[in-house]
């Protein structure tokens, strides 16, 4: 290989990449989000939960219920507020309702988010029974991330993301971009119909 | 295959829906706040109290009267100061952040009150009209609460609608006002102060490992700076950060004599005398508690300090740790000895703790995570220091109480009675010590004691460290370095990257929250000695993970994991 060569295959990598990212980035930044259904294969693993537990993420996503998923940390700065705020809303929203839904935060800083911080984090949104925030091990949260297709290497350029899928149905409805309260809600009951 | 269900109908409904809420609400919150009143106006209080009431709306989400802020996002998403404060997006330092692909702009006194110049790549364009114009109070109030700039353009959703009455308005403004308004002290033309602490209870040897390298990157440092001010074309190459590549640096050295106790002053006198912008690296044998509170009560940062005995916080601010040391140690023993269910079936676990500051450390460590894991106070015995383990004192605490598991956090002294527990009648199916207060004794441990001895290792394992190596070592070639040494090279390696990084990222903005708000940001690092060095806005301790390990059999042992680098 020339020495352009390395040069050549990251700029022909990026050119491929690039765009797909794009499209979804300029959706969000202009306030909007973006919707699409997928077919993901989640690998199982367990995780623990904020209360310490050992949790079989298989069992969690394919409980009798709705499922929303999303990826935040406990000291992020700026998406992931906002994704919790709308999780908490939802469960407010929803009322004695909101046990029939399950909500699942996954940490893509499993390093920082012991079960204690995470309980810390859910005290913080007023979260109630229903859901859940679940930590692990390096190697198994990275599976899981990629499973969904939300990983970046770098935490601090996750993604404004919320995956929903109804326990009747194996597609996954991804929300990319950070959606209003109403939005969710209308999503949500989208997929419990 | 992706389908976009998402309609312009749709669109255009949800934003009339958010428009109208968000008007509804500060509609009512107005009604509701001229009813309540308030009872605390700024012409009440100093300026000193009214400037802290306005960094605590800003840094806690508290409002002036004590309760939290509320504000409205995304347009009808109702929120309070618990989670949403300004210094979540706009951090500490109010120079913003670019987080998940979402830009948050400055909100520091010297960018908010003047135009905001239009930029490309950095630099501005002087023949364009300025993208806003400066900020006034009101034109301020109007922006934090209905997300209108003065130019008329409104902000990103994502940042929410706060719902303030003019009073609390008047404290977080007079706050935005004095954020970040004039360099920190410790940079003045174009040189940034920094200074690196040894105390005398470390020796040469290891004094040198932390100081040498250290000292050869800020020289390093400095001849670069010298080239570019001498070829300005290759300065520019080095957008967007080309404030730091001018950028000099000095390094004191500030020796700390006599006990700890007297630190105190000395550091003072030399910050009297040099007021430093931060502190890079440090050594002591001692616990770094004085030297950590000198930055915290003087609001200097401390990067990577080399220490096993830091002071383990979790709302301190100005020292960034490489780890918790000794303490970490001890939370990775009892969240590995809390999976061992079958193993512990309600027996005790007897814990025995050498009276030393390492000793105190590991047992802090390991009693708080076992508290944090809902588990029973371990039955604790403490060894004075001139106190010898013996084996009829091991057998004692091990007849009387039978434990499950032995945690035992002391030096080689505790070796012997570690043999004779071999034989012993009532010997627990664990025991688990620690690398870090054994040190090159850990390779002395017997084999027949290997198969029931766990112990704590806070770094990568030995075998596995050959690719990081070549990074680290070339100042210190010619130096014949024991372990231990090397691992302080290699600490510094850490503190080196980070200065590195920092100074880019601060882009010329020479504030000490700045400082320490850039490391938060940072990507996790690849670094020698530790899997991980993982950074977030806030995080003190940059390492967090711990192996437990065993000891293979053979003359010459390797280390082998028996967990995970962290372990839940």
């Amino acid at each position: 290989m020339t020495a352009r060569g390395p040069f050549a295959f990251t700029i022909s990598l990026m050119l491929l990449v690039v765009p797909c990212l794009a499209k979804e980035v300029r959706a969000y930044t202009r306030n909007e989000y973006k919707r699409t259904v997928e077919n993901y294969q989640v690998p199982e693993v367990t995780l623990v939960n904020q209360d310490g537990r050992r949790v079989k993420l298989g069992m969690l996503l394919n409980s009798k219920k709705p499922v929303m998923v999303d990826f935040v940390f406990t000291t992020c700065t700026t998406i992931c507020p906002l994704l919790s705020a709308n999780f908490s809303d939802l469960q407010k929203k929803l009322g004695p309702e909101s046990g029939k839904v399950q909500l699942i935060s996954l940490s893509i800083d499993p390093e920082n988010d012991t079960p204690k911080a995470m309980k810390a984090y859910l005290q913080r949104y007023n979260a109630r029974p229903g859901w859940d925030f679940l930590t692990g091990s390096r190697e198994d949260i990275s599976r899981v991330i990629k499973a969904f297709e939300a990983y970046t290497p770098n935490k601090m350029s996750h993604l404004p993301l919320i995956l929903l899928k109804s326990p009747s149905d194996t597609q996954w409805i991804r929300i990319f971009g950070l959606v209003s309260s109403g939005e969710l809600m209308r999503e949500y009951q989208r997929v419990i119909k | 295959m992706r389908m976009n269900f998402e309609t312009a109908k749709d669109r255009f409904f949800g934003r009339m829906l958010r428009t109208l809420t968000l008007l509804l609400v500060m509609v009512s919150a107005d009604t509701v706040w001229a009813e309540a009143g308030h009872p605390l106006t700024i012409a009440e209080v100093s300026k000193e109290e009214a400037l802290r009431l306005g960094a605590r709306m800003y840094r806690e989400g508290i409002l002036p009267s004590g309760e939290p802020l509320e504000a409205i996002y995304r347009g009808d998403i109702p929120v309070t100061g618990k989670a949403f404060t300004c210094i979540s997006c706009h951090l500490r330092s109010g120079l913003g952040s670019i987080e998940g692909r979402v830009f948050t702009p400055p909100t520091n006194g010297d960018i908010l009150f003047r135009p905001q110049k239009s930029l490309y790549k950095g630099v501005e364009i002087a023949s364009m009209p300025p993208r806003r114009a400066a900020y006034t109070d009101d034109s301020l109030a109007d922006a934090i609460r209905g997300g209108l700039d003065p130019s008329g353009r409104t902000l990103n959703e994502v940042m929410p609608r706060y719902m303030f009455t003019d009073e609390d308005m008047k404290f977080l403004v007079l706050y935005l006002k004095s954020l970040s308004t004039g360099f920190s002290p410790g940079f003045s033309d174009g040189t940034l102060r920094l200074a690196t602490i040894v105390s005398e209870d470390v020796r040469p040897e290891e004094r040198d490992a932390m100081l040498v390298p250290l000292q050869s990157f800020v020289a390093l440092k400095n001849r670069q700076a010298k080239v570019y001010e001498s070829q300005p074309r290759k300065a520019r190459m080095a957008l967007p950060s080309m404030e730091s590549t001018y950028l000099k640096l000095t390094l004191s050295l500030w020796e700390l004599k006599g006990r700890p106790e007297t630190w105190r002053a000395q550091l003072e006198e030399y910050y009297r005398r040099e007021p430093v912008f931060a502190i890079a690296g440090g050594i002591t044998a001692s616990h770094w508690q004085p030297i950590h509170q000198f930055s915290e009560d003087n609001q200097v940062p401390c990067v990577f300090p080399v220490t096993d005995l830091p002071v383990v916080s979790e709302s301190d601010w100005y020292t960034l740790y490489l780890s918790k040391g000794y303490y970490q140690e001890g939370e990775g023993a009892a969240r590995y000895l809390n999976n061992e269910e079958a193993l512990l079936n309600g027996r005790a676990v007897v814990q025995i703790v050498r009276a030393s500051g390492k000793g105190s450390a590991l047992a802090s460590g390991f009693e708080q995570s076992w508290r944090d894991l809902g588990r029973k106070a371990p039955v604790t015995l403490l060894l004075e220091e001139e106190k010898q383990l013996t084996k009829e004192l091991l057998e004692q605490v091990m007849d009387r109480e039978n434990p499950a598991a032995l945690v035992l956090w002391d030096d080689s002294r505790a070796l012997p009675a570690l043999d004779a527990l071999t034989a012993g009648k009532n010997r627990p199916a664990m025991v688990i010590i620690s690398s870090g207060y054994l040190g090159e004794d850990l390779w002395r441990i017997n084999e027949e004691v290997r198969e029931f001895t766990y112990i704590t290792y806070p770094f990568r394992l030995p075998q596995e460290e050959a690719p990081y190596l070549p990074y680290v070592d070339p100042s210190m070639r010619n130096m014949k370095l024991k372990d231990d040494e090397l691992k302080i090279v290699r600490k510094t390696y850490s503190i080196i990257q980070v200065l590195s990084r920092a100074l880019t990222d601060m882009r010329g903005n020479y504030y000490r929250d700045n400082f320490l708000d850039v490391i938060g940001m940072m990507p996790d690092l690849p670094v020698p000695l530790y899997e991980r060095l993982s950074f977030g806005p806030g995080q003190r301790y940059a390492s967090k993970g711990c192996y437990i390990v065993q000891l293979s059999k053979g003359p010459r042992p390797e280390l082998i994991k028996k967990s995970g680098w962290i372990v839940y």
